[in-house]
C-alpha cells in the first residue's frame, strides 16, 4: 500500500519537475504571444514559424550551411534577423491593427506560411541537429535527476522572465507598455505613442521566442515543424493564463508542461493534442480571464 | 396599490456598476394605453432603466412585473416573446441588410417555421416571408418610408435611421413600447409627423414609454411623465405638474449650462 | 473579457455602401459559371475535370469559413475537423458498408452540423480571437485523433472511396458532377438562408447582438446555429473531397488544411456567390498543382495571397475614392 504510494511519488516528482523545465520555455513562448496580445490586440500566429525560422538561422549561421560562424555570433545574427523581421510584420499590419485585430490577427497567419515555406526553400525539409554549448554533467538531487540542461533552462527562464518583468514594472518603456494595454485611447491622449510601444513588444516578443526556441531544440530535433508545435503549447500556456497578463501565462506556461508530462505519462502519449483542447476550452469557460484573475464583473 | 394590473412596473429597482449607482432604488408604474415619458438630463439613468426593463441589465435589487407576473428571471429574448420592445438610442440596424430586412427583424418572433424553410424553398417558408415582408412594408408606410424599403441603412441620413428602428419596434404588434430618444436627430417636420403616429399608435393596451430630450413632443404627446435625476424619480406627474414641478425647473435650468 | 472588435470584413466596396449588395449579389455571372461548368467534361480532357474536381470540394470548405464570416463575424482557423468528419463518413460507409456518396453525403452533412453544434456550445460565450484559438485547438487534435481510431479510419494509410453513384458512368464525371452538384446545392442553400427569417436574425445578432437580443433572438443560439450551418458544409466539403479524391487520409485534414481553408475564404473575400466560393476553391487547388515540383513556394505564395488580399481589402476603398476623386466624378 505504502510501497505503492512511494512509486508514485517516485514518478511524480521527476515528471513534476521536468514538466516545470519544459514549461519555463512554453512561458517563454506565451510571454511573447501576450506582450503582443496586450499592447496591440493582436494574436500573432506567426510566433511559431518565425521563431523555428530564426533557430534554423542559427543552425545556417554556425554549421556551414550558410555560414561558419561561433555560436555566439550566429545567435546575434539571427536575433537581429528576427528583430528585422519582427519590425517588418508589424510595419505591413500596423494599418490593420487600428482598424480590427481580427484582420491583423488573420495577416499574421499569412507571416507564418511565409516564414514555413522560407525556412523549407532555405533548409529543406529534413531534420537538423542544433547543439547548444550546455554544459554537460549531471546530478541526483532528493530523488530528483536534474542535468545541466535543466538548469541551463531554469537560469535562462529566470534571467530572462525577470528582466522582462522589471523592464515592464521599472522602466519607462514598460509603464507606457502597461498603460497602453490597460487603455490605448487614455495613453494616446497622454502624449504615449502607440506604435512605438507596439514595436517594443513585437521585438521583446521575437527575442523571447527564439530564446524559447533555442531551448527546446536539444531536448527534440530542429525541423520545420518542431518549433511551431512547440508554440502551440505556448498557445494553451497563453490561454490559461488569460491571456493579457504576463503573471498568468508564466504559471500557465508551467501548469501545461506539469499537466501535459502528467498526462503523457499516467494516461496517453497518443492524445496530447485532445488533451490540449480540452484543456484550452476548459480555461476558456471556466477561467474566462485567466486564472490568476482577480474575480469580477465585466461590463455589459 | 398597484394601480391598474394593466402595467409594467419596477419596484425598488436598484442598478450599480462597480459602486457607481445608477440606479437608485426607483419605483415606477407604465400603464396601459397611456404614453409615459421619462426624462432626466443625460446620464440620470433613462436607457439603464430601460435595459433592466427589457433584461438586458440585471438590477442587483428590485422586481419587475408586467401584466402582474414577475420578468425577473426572464432573458431579454424571453421578454421579447412577451411584447415587450424596444428602440435603441444608438440605432442598432444591421448594414448587411436592406431597410425593409432590418424591420421584418421586428416581427420575427411571431413566426417559427423552422431550418428546412430557411434553406429549401418551402411554401411555408415563404409565405411566412411574404407576410413579415407585408407587416414591415406596413410599419414603413405608417412612418413616412414607404419606397425606402431596398435603401441599406448606409444609404439614409440618421433621421431616417431613427425612424426605421422606431418601425422595427412597432412592427410586431408590441404589448409594450419602450421609445430610447425616438425623435433624436430628427428635424421638426418629421418630429410632427412621429408625434402624430405616436399617438395614433397608443391604444388601449399598449404600454408606451418615450425617453427624450425633445420637451415639446414630451410635453404635446405624453399623459404623465417621470423626471429621472441621478437614478431616483424626482418628479412625476401630468405634463402640467411636472413643468410647475421647482426641483425640475431648477435640474433643466442647471443642465442648460452645459 | 472579449472586445467588441471591428467588423472583419474589410473588403471593396465595404466604403461604398453597395457592399451588403456585392456579397451575396447573385450576378448574371453565377448563372454563366454554372453553365460552363456543366458543359466543360465534355469540352477539356479527364485530368482537369479531376482536379475540379477536387476544385468543388475546396470552394465548400470557403464556403464553410466564409459563412461563419458573414453570418457569425468569426473566424476560424479549424475547419478541417468538420471535413476530416464528412471524410470519413463518406470513407468509413463506404469501406464497411458499400454505401455510396447518395447515403453518406447526407450523413456527411448531419455530422458535420452536429459537430459544429457540440463545439459551439462550450465556446458559445467566446468570440474573436478567444474563439479562433480554440478551433486552432480543434484542428491539432484532428490528425492524432484519425490516427488512433485507426480500427475506423484506416490511421496512417486512409481509406479509399471508391463505391460508385450512378454504376455504370464513368468514374471521373461522377467525381466531377458529384462535386459541382453539390457546391451549387450549397451556394443556392445559402442564399435562400439569406432571405430567410433566421438568416435576417443572425445578421442582426452578429452586428448588434444586444439588439438580436431585444427582438427575440438569443446571442447562445446564433452563435450555436452559425456554427451549425458552418460545420455541416465542412462536412459536405468532406465529403465531397474524400468523393472527388477517391481517397482519405489523415494528412488531408491537418492544421494547415484549416489554413488553407481560410486562405481561401480570405482570397475570396469572403464571398457567398458561386463566383466568389470557385476563386477561392480554384487558389487553393490550382497553386499546389502548379507548384508541385516545388512544394516549399506554397506556403509562401498562399502566405502572400493572404497578406495581399487583406491589404487590397484595406487599402481599396482608399485607392478607389482617391482615382473617383481624380476624376472629378461625383
Ligand atoms: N454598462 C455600464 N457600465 C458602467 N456604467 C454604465 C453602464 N451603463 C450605464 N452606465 C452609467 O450609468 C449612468 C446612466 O447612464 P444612462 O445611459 O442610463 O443615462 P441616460 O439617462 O440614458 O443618459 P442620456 O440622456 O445621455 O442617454 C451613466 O453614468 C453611465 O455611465
Ligand atoms: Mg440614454
Amino acid at each position: 500500500m505504502s510501497d505503492g504510494l512511494g512509486n508514485i511519488l517516485l514518478d511524480l516528482f521527476p515528471l513534476m519537475w521536468s514538466g516545470m523545465i519544459t514549461g519555463c520555455l512554453y512561458a517563454l513562448g506565451a510571454l511573447g504571444l501576450v506582450m503582443i496580445f496586450k499592447s496591440s490586440q493582436v494574436v500573432n500566429f506567426s510566433h511559431g514559424n518565425v521563431a523555428g525560422f530564426a533557430a534554423f538561422l542559427i543552425y545556417g549561421f554556425s554549421s556551414g550551411v550558410l555560414l561558419n560562424l561561433s555560436w555566439g555570433v550566429a545567435v546575434l545574427l539571427a536575433m537581429i534577423a528576427v528583430v528585422a523581421i519582427a519590425f517588418l510584420i508589424y510595419a505591413v499590419i500596423s494599418p490593420l491593427v487600428f482598424e480590427s485585430e481580427l484582420t491583423a490577427t488573420i495577416s499574421t497567419l499569412g507571416f507564418g506560411l511565409i516564414a514555413q515555406g522560407a525556412t523549407l526553400l532555405i533548409f529543406g525539409a529534413d531534420i537538423v541537429n542544433l547543439d547548444l554549448p550546455i554544459p554537460r554533467f549531471s546530478m541526483s538531487f532528493l530523488g530528483l535527476f536534474i542535468t545541466g540542461y535543466d538548469l541551463t533552462v531554469l537560469a535562462v527562464a529566470v534571467v530572462t522572465i525577470g528582466t522582462l518583468f522589471f523592464v515592464v514594472d521599472y522602466t519607462k518603456l514598460g509603464i507606457a507598455f502597461r498603460a497602453i494595454s490597460e487603455n490605448p485611447f487614455a495613453a494616446e491622449v497622454c502624449g504615449l505613442n502607440l506604435r512605438s510601444i507596439h514595436l517594443f513588444s513585437w521585438i521583446v516578443a521575437a527575442i523571447l521566442g527564439v530564446v524559447g526556441a533555442l531551448l527546446i531544440v536539444p531536448t527534440t530535433f530542429l525541423s520545420v515543424t518542431t518549433v511551431a508545435a512547440f508554440m502551440l503549447q505556448a498557445f494553451a500556456a497563453a490561454v490559461i493564463g488569460g491571456f493579457a497578463s504576463l503573471p498568468g501565462s508564466l504559471v500557465g506556461g508551467i501548469l501545461i508542461g506539469i499537466l501535459m508530462n502528467l498526462f503523457t505519462f499516467y494516461v496517453s502519449a497518443e492524445f496530447t493534442s485532445t488533451f490540449l483542447l480540452v484543456l484550452i476550452l476548459l480555461a476558456l469557460n471556466v477561467f474566462p480571464n485567466g486564472i490568476l484573475a482577480r474575480a469580477g464583473g465585466s461590463r455589459v | 396599490m398597484d394601480g391598474t394590473a394593466n402595467a409594467l412596473t419596477g419596484r425598488g429597482l436598484a442598478l450599480s456598476f462597480g459602486g457607481i449607482e445608477v440606479l437608485k432604488g426607483l419605483d415606477v408604474e407604465f400603464r396601459a394605453g397611456e404614453i409615459t415619458g421619462l426624462i432626466g438630463p443625460n446620464g440620470a439613468g433613462k436607457t439603464s432603466l430601460f435595459n433592466c426593463l427589457t433584461g438586458a441589465y440585471r438590477p442587483q435589487k428590485g422586481a419587475i412585473t408586467y401584466l402582474g407576473h414577475a420578468l425577473d428571471g426572464l432573458s431579454p429574448a424571453a421578454r421579447a416573446g412577451k411584447g415587450i420592445v424596444r428602440s435603441f438610442q444608438h440605432v442598432a440596424l444591421s448594414p448587411d441588410l436592406s431597410v425593409l430586412e432590418n424591420v421584418m427583424i421586428g416581427v420575427a418572433r411571431n413566426y417559427h417555421a423552422g431550418w428546412l424553410h430557411a434553406f429549401l424553398p418551402t411554401r411555408r417558408g415563404t409565405d411566412e416571408m411574404a407576410a413579415m415582408r407585408a407587416a414591415a412594408e406596413g410599419a414603413l408606410s405608417e412612418l413616412g418610408l414607404a419606397g425606402l424599403e431596398h435603401k441599406l441603412p448606409s444609404e439614409l441620413p440618421p433621421g431616417m435611421l431613427r425612424l426605421v428602428e422606431i418601425a422595427r419596434a412597432i412592427v410586431g404588434q408590441p404589448a409594450v413600447l419602450l421609445l430610447d430618444e425616438p425623435a433624436a436627430g430628427l428635424n421638426n417636420s418629421e418630429t410632427r409627423d412621429l408625434m402624430r403616429t405616436l399617438r395614433k399608435l397608443a391604444t388601449s393596451d399598449l404600454v408606451m414609454v418615450v425617453v427624450e430630450h425633445d420637451m415639446d413632443l414630451v410635453m404635446s404627446i405624453c399623459d404623465r411623465i417621470y423626471v429621472l435625476n441621478f437614478g431616483a424619480i424626482v418628479a412625476c406627474g401630468s405634463p402640467q405638474e411636472v413643468r410647475a414641478n421647482q426641483e425640475v425647473v431648477r435640474i433643466y435650468l442647471g443642465d442648460d449650462d452645459d | 473579457m472579449s472586445k467588441s472588435s471591428a467588423s472583419i470584413e474589410t473588403m471593396p466596396g465595404s466604403a461604398s455602401g453597395n457592399h451588403a449588395r456585392g456579397w451575396l449579389a447573385a450576378s448574371g455571372a453565377d448563372y454563366l459559371l454554372a453553365a460552363v461548368l456543366f458543359a466543360l467534361p465534355f469540352l477539356i480532357g479527364g485530368s482537369w475535370t479531376f482536379a475540379l474536381g477536387i476544385c468543388f470540394a475546396n470552394s465548400i470548405g470557403v464556403l464553410a469559413v466564409s459563412v461563419l464570416v458573414r453570418y457569425g463575424g468569426e473566424v476560424s482557423i479549424g475547419h478541417s475537423f468538420f471535413a476530416a468528419v464528412g471524410a470519413y463518413a463518406v470513407a468509413i460507409l463506404d469501406t464497411r458498408y458499400g454505401l455510396s456518396l447518395v447515403a453518406s453525403l447526407p450523413l456527411a452533412l448531419v455530422l458535420g452540423t452536429v459537430c459544429g453544434v457540440a463545439f459551439a456550445w462550450p465556446s458559445r460565450k467566446l468570440s474573436g480571437i478567444y474563439l479562433a484559438v480554440s478551433t486552432m485547438a480543434l484542428a491539432l487534435a484532428v490528425p492524432e485523433l484519425i490516427n488512433n481510431a485507426d480500427w475506423l479510419t484506416g490511421g496512417y494509410e486512409g481509406l479509399y472511396v471508391s463505391q460508385s453513384v450512378i454504376p455504370g458512368v464513368e468514374a471521373s464525371l461522377q467525381r466531377y458532377y458529384a462535386g459541382l452538384l453539390a457546391l451549387i446545392a450549397v451556394v443556392y442553400g445559402l442564399r435562400r438562408l439569406r432571405h430567410s427569417r433566421q438568416g435576417l436574425t443572425l445578421l442582426l445578432a452578429k452586428q448588434h447582438p444586444a439588439a438580436a437580443d431585444a427582438f427575440g433572438t438569443r446571442q447562445v443560439w446564433a452563435r450555436i446555429a452559425v456554427m451549425g450551418i458552418s460545420g455541416g458544409i465542412g462536412g459536405v466539403c468532406g465529403a465531397i473531397l474524400a468523393f472527388a479524391g477517391s481517397t482519405v487520409s489523415p494528412s488531408s485534414f491537418t492544421f494547415w488544411t484549416s489554413i488553407f481553408l481560410l486562405v481561401g475564404s480570405v482570397v475570396s473575400f469572403y464571398g457567398l456567390s458561386l463566383t466568389r466560393a470557385l476563386v477561392g476553391g480554384a487558389f487553393l487547388t490550382l497553386v499546389p498543382q502548379f507548384l508541385s515540383a516545388s512544394g516549399a513556394w506554397i506556403p509562401v505564395l498562399y502566405g502572400l495571397a493572404l497578406l495581399g488580399m487583406i491589404l487590397i481589402g484595406h487599402y481599396l476603398p482608399r485607392i478607389r475614392s482617391f482615382l473617383f476623386a481624380s476624376k472629378g466624378g461625383a
